[in-house]
């Protein structure tokens, strides 16, 4: 399935343009600055919905973790999300933890899962991946609500346990979320560069070369998913914390496609300035298009179609209007 | 003794009214299978707006001939909206057709995009109420050994036996079935030797979406018409097309008539809830086992 997904990293000219390497990290401390220092400026409603943005951002990115390292598409990202929210949500109302203390179990649960399912399909190429995290997407409302002594049923669980003291409710929800997109950026960041992410990233490219090197592709797969679905499960706690509510309407299959969505406009970006647009992407327009809810997936399916075929056609009109030929290709 | 024999042909009366009404349903599970599998053995895409489409169809009937749009007979509204699938899978392979070659990933993701668009038009035209749809079959019902057997049974037998007949006929015995088969095994040999790839992959597409438009309308009168049921279905499609190895067509023919079986058996005895995760434990169970299908274990791969 992934033999050649150089579409995937099309717009490699936007990240490393003519810009130096300093400029670019003054921009990004510029950027973590201005998003500091938001909440001060805007809104108490704007406040939150940022909040909730930067926790979807944090989903854009375990889907892009996915297929950036794994060339792999999951359509069920929604299920580790749940898993991580639930896991913060029901470790506060039933034995009082607060986030400190329930995000490490999201984050271990997240991991466990997303390799337990990773493992059916090892040897597989991945469009199985693709369709059983989907029928794993459809099973989650019915699991959810089944166990509705635990996870509340339909009507779903409140956090609103604090974890800062002194500081106002909303400000926390605004600070935790971005605190932890900022968080798995910095570690994303870091795992390109590490010697593990080069690995993970011959085995997807070069899996002969990778193992020669003795990386075993099986173990480079079920690694990625479950580094992936360990980002979903804080995108989870992340958007439970955010939000302050847990409920199974929050994680259907369309919202999994959602995140998917999210990533390839993003274009499968790893950076917090490219999650942060998925994130916007996510959060804004369903706001925007509140009164009308069937333009939503319409937008949403043109945005996909949209980026995928600019992605498709931007290296070769690029390649038209600058004249290069075959030294490129 | 007599107790054991009594409770014996009591699971025997349960057993096969169970097994005979999933086979009827798996025939239906057969047909979106088929569909996704059509396309996936020539082009390697998985096509996820199938039942989104199929859906959207099975609203359109619905509207031609309710007087919502259209006040039209019956098969004047089914012609109506297989002329509009059809027009669908052209535009879908349109938008796909620069990818294919490219990434089958991209593309895979692109026919989300496809289904997020068609379902959001089914819900602005057609709004999310629940409609009835009803099949023009005839009444009839009888008993045989203690089946009930009825009208709607038959018709579906019928129609899918007919359907898929039709189908491996299409394959083995015509240019264009010998030439789907020849791009499935080998697609840049099949080019070299002159074959239109184009032209087989709407081929494929075309007749994808008429035989999900079939399996919609035939699933459509045992529950209901709204925006998410015939999308829902096609989780046991895919789960018959898994189980059927995604890559053989007479696999996932198989696959759907045990996916039907199985259904029926797991919400009779084991619980109806649960029907969604039964389906995933059965996509996971067989990637396991029979990682390329049940019928690989048993001999080579036809078609």
């Amino acid at each position: 399935m992934s033999e050649n997904t150089s579409v995937l990293s099309a717009p490699k000219s936007v990240s490393a343009g003519g810009l130096p390497f300093l400029s670019a990290r003054v921009g990004m401390v510029l950027l973590v600055g201005v998003l500091f220092l938001l909440p001060f400026v805007l809104k108490g409603s704007w406040v939150f919905t940022l909040g909730v943005c930067f926790a979807n951002s944090i989903g854009v990115l375990a889907v892009s973790v996915l297929v950036r390292y794994g060339g792999e598409v999951s359509i069920g990202h929604g299920f580790f999300a749940a898993i991580g929210a639930y896991a913060v949500a029901i470790l506060e109302t039933r034995i009082g933890l607060p986030l400190y203390a329930s995000l490490p179990v999201a984050l271990v649960l997240g991991v466990a899962f997303g390799v337990f399912f990773a493992w059916p399909s090892r040897n597989l190429s991945g469009i199985y991946l693709a369709v059983s995290t989907m029928a794993l997407a459809l099973a989650l409302p019915e699991l959810i609500n089944n166990a509705d002594a635990w996870t509340g049923g339909y009507e779903g669980l409140y956090v609103s346990k604090g974890i800062i003291p002194g500081l106002k409710m909303s400000l926390q929800r605004y600070y935790v979320a971005l605190v932890l997109l900022i968080a798995v950026a910095y570690v994303l960041a870091r795992l390109r560069h590490s010697r593990q992410g080069l690995v993970l990233l011959l085995a997807r490219t070069h899996p002969a070369a990778a193992d020669a090197f003795g990386t075993r592709r099986v173990w480079a797969r079920v690694a990625v998913m479950g580094i992936s679905c360990g980002i979903a499960a804080v995108y989870g706690a992340a958007l439970a914390f955010a939000s302050s509510t847990v409920s199974p309407s929050g994680f259907t299959l369309w919202s999994s496609i959602f995140l998917l969505v999210g990533s390839v406009v993003s274009f499968y970006g790893l950076t917090l300035p490219r999650a942060l647009i998925g994130g916007v992407f996510l959060t804004l327009i369903p706001l925007f298009l509140s009164g009308s809810g069937a333009w939503i997936p319409v937008l949403y399916g043109l945005a996909l179609l949209g980026v995928i075929l600019i992605g498709h056609y931007a290296p070769k009109i690029s390649e038209l209007l600058h004249g290069r030929s075959k030294e490129t290709s | 003794m007599s107790g054991f024999i009594d409770s014996l042909s009591g699971i025997a009366l349960d057993l096969f009214p169970l097994i005979w009404s999933g086979i009827i349903t798996g025939c239906l599970y057969a047909l979106g299978a088929l569909g996704l599998v059509m396309i996936f053995k020539c082009s390697k895409v998985v096509n996820f707006s199938h039942g989104n489409v199929a859906g959207f169809a099975a609203f359109l009937i619905y509207g031609f001939s309710s007087g919502m749009i259209f006040q039209l007979s019956w098969g004047a509204a089914v012609l109506l909206a297989i002329v509009a699938v059809v027009a669908i899978a052209f535009l879908s392979y349109a938008v796909i057709s620069p990818l294919v070659f490219e990434s089958d990933l991209t593309a895979t993701i692109a026919t989300l995009g496809i289904g997020l668009v068609v379902q959001g038009a089914t819900l602005l035209i057609f709004g999310a109420d629940i409609v009835a749809l009803d099949l023009p079959v005839p009444r009839f019902s009888t008993s045989i050994l203690g089946l009930r057997i009825t009208g709607y049974d038959l018709t579906v037998l019928t129609v899918a036996v007919v359907t898929i007949g039709g189908l491996f006929f299409i394959i083995d015995h015509t240019k264009l079935g010998i030439a789907f088969r020849a791009i499935s095994s080998n697609a840049f040999a099949a080019e070299v030797c002159g074959l239109n790839l184009r032209s087989v992959h709407i081929f494929a597409w075309v007749v994808a979406a008429i035989l999900g438009v079939i399996g919609a309308l035939l699933i459509v009168p045992t529950t209901f018409l709204s925006a998410t049921t015939v999308a829902a279905f096609m989780l046991q499609a895919f789960a018959a097309a898994v189980v059927g190895g995604f890559a053989s067509l007479p696999g996932s023919l198989i696959g759907g008539i045990l996916i039907g079986i199985f259904m029926n058996l797991f919400t009779f005895y084991v619980s109806p809830e649960f029907s969604s995760t039964f389906l995933l434990g059965v996509i996971l169970l067989a990637l396991n086992i029979f990682p390329n299908g049940v019928l690989a274990k048993v001999g080579g791969t036809r078609v």
